[in-house]
């Protein structure tokens, strides 16, 4: 029950705060612009799509684009996976390291609180701004769905992917939150952990060496499957990994932190 | 009138800091209905001790005891048993008078009809009703330190931690913060303050200990008229590093 507490007031300061309002109005009018040309180059190739036996439909060219440009390049403007890089540690900054510069840290403690239980709390309170902001974005591609067939296997699957990457997005900027003695910190750390998750395989490649490594550590192989509708166990247990591990780092630190005053 | 019991007991604790003990082998009791003053000078260990009794620190070595069941094994006694009041009463700037009266009730295990009655009631005590819409980050010191002490009475614990709760309080205020104190002691709370000002122990408190690096040096009841003694007694500590025991006892 008092997991609760803390999500309900997790929750309530995020509400207050500008800067939650301000991200979501930002990333969400740019999504807008962002569906409008999906759609627009859906339609003007409709004609020709629509002789090629199995070719792309809407939601390959519209619904999952919508949520990551990984298979279609172009990367502006940003999907919902690109931008959440960004504005996942802008709104993780505060979460731990905002108590701390705050001096309300030790409340928590001395409500008889657990560490776990104040990281768990947290988190569970940006994971559902960040299920309200992805359900937003899907909006825009459902809202044609009346008139469009719609693959909603794959819309689903690409749905997954993106939640489990804003998943494990927030759970490393929450164990950032909580090492970094500020905001600003936290915020660097989580978007610098976050794009080197994101990019190591490509960048790996790039450099000519073999990839093997780095394509399983990295976030953009797991997320690649589920974006062409493939979900697979070992997929979904690595995000259910980066999760697990983020959360226990940021659970450890506040212990340590209990412990050491 | 039911008869005291001990509601809090340290059993030699010990909490280093920095490389120092900033609290070494400290043992003492207090009773319901009892306020202990803590006084000692800057850095003496005063709100080391107040923390961990809290909470919200963990000492090195040692036990707590709150109402006979060990603190240190059982965190979430906290929750029901302790208001706490650190030095700078920490408050969530963006969140309103009313909405860290339902957060801290929330977390102290309080919910519906009893939150609700709880938060009136602490609301017309402290005269909170015409501050309860404003955010706490325009609030004065003052009006910052009734909502902190508002939290920490909130939930009707047995004791009540307050450290330093008189700083930057103007005369009027400090005399509506013992006005609290005494109502609680009187309603059966223990209650334990920190402070650095003789004159708010003589006024305040029925009990003194005094604390020097880190060391309890006298541990004593304390009347009104005692105000001399006392005097006495911490700058015979604070200064010459005395017994404070020794010095009480030829005043």
């Amino acid at each position: 029950m008092r997991v609760l507490a803390v999500t309900r007031l997790e929750l309530r300061r995020l509400i207050v705060r500008p800067l939650a309002w301000v991200l979501a109005a930002l990333t969400l009018a740019q999504l807008a612009w962002r569906f409008t040309l999906l759609l627009g180059g859906f339609l003007a190739g409709q004609i020709k799509l629509a002789a090629l036996p199995g070719g792309p439909g809407y939601t390959d060219l519209v619904g999952v684009p919508m949520l990551s440009s990984i298979l279609t390049g172009g990367i502006l403007p940003f999907g919902v996976v690109e931008l959440a890089l960004v504005i996942v540690p802008l709104l993780t900054m505060s979460s731990l390291a905002g108590e701390r510069s705050n001096g309300t840290l030790p409340l928590w403690f001395a409500a008889g609180l657990p560490a776990s239980r104040i990281v768990l709390g947290k988190y569970l309170a940006l994971m559902l701004w960040l299920v309200l902001w992805l359900a937003l974005a899907l909006a825009m591609p459902l809202s044609l769905s009346h008139g469009v067939t719609l693959d909603w296997g794959k819309l689903a699957a690409a749905s997954l992917g993106a939640l489990l990457t804003l998943a494990a997005l927030a759970a490393i900027g929450v164990a950032s939150s909580a090492y970094a003695s500020h905001a600003s910190i936290a915020a660097t750390i989580a978007l610098t952990v976050g794009l080197v998750l994101a990019g190591m395989n490509i960048a790996v490649q790039k450099a000519g060496a073999t990839s093997g490594v780095f394509n399983w550590l990295a976030l953009s192989g797991h997320l690649e499957d589920m974006l062409r509708g493939l979900v697979s166990l070992s997929d979904v247990a690595w995000f259910l990994l980066v999760i697990v591990v983020a959360l226990a780092l940021a659970t450890q630190r506040l212990a340590a932190e209990k412990e050491r005053g | 009138m039911t008869a005291p019991s001990t509601v809090l007991q340290l059993d030699h604790i010990t909490r280093h800091r920095a490389g120092r003990a900033a609290v070494a082998n400290l043992s003492l009791t207090l009773d319901s209905g009892q306020v202990l003053g803590l006084l000692g000078v800057n850095g003496a260990g005063k709100s080391t001790t107040l923390a961990m009794i809290a909470g919200a620190l963990t000492p090195d070595s040692g036990a707590i005891k709150l109402n006979g069941k060990d603190f240190l094994e059982h965190p979430e006694l906290a929750q029901r048993g302790i208001g706490w009041l650190p030095e700078r009463a920490p408050l969530w700037p963006e969140l309103t008078v009313l909405e860290h009266l339902d957060a801290h009730g929330r977390l102290r295990g309080l919910g519906g009809a009893a939150l609700a009655k709880a938060r009136q009631r602490i609301v017309e005590r402290l005269e909170l009703g015409s501050l309860s819409r404003r955010l706490a980050g325009v609030l004065s010191q003052g009006q910052r330190q009734r909502l902190g002490l508002a939290c920490a009475l909130l939930h009707e614990p047995s004791l009540l931690v307050l450290d330093e709760p008189a700083n930057a309080l103007d005369p009027v205020q400090v005399a509506a913060l013992r006005a609290v104190i005494r109502e609680q002691a009187a309603a059966g709370t223990a209650v334990i303050l920190s402070t650095h000002l003789l004159a708010e122990v003589t006024a305040a408190c029925d009990r003194v200990a005094i604390l020097h690096e880190g060391q309890l040096r006298y541990d004593g009841p304390i009347t009104d008229d005692d105000h001399k003694m006392l005097e006495q007694t911490f700058f015979d500590i604070a200064l010459r590093g005395g017994d404070g025991n020794d010095k009480a006892r030829a005043a």
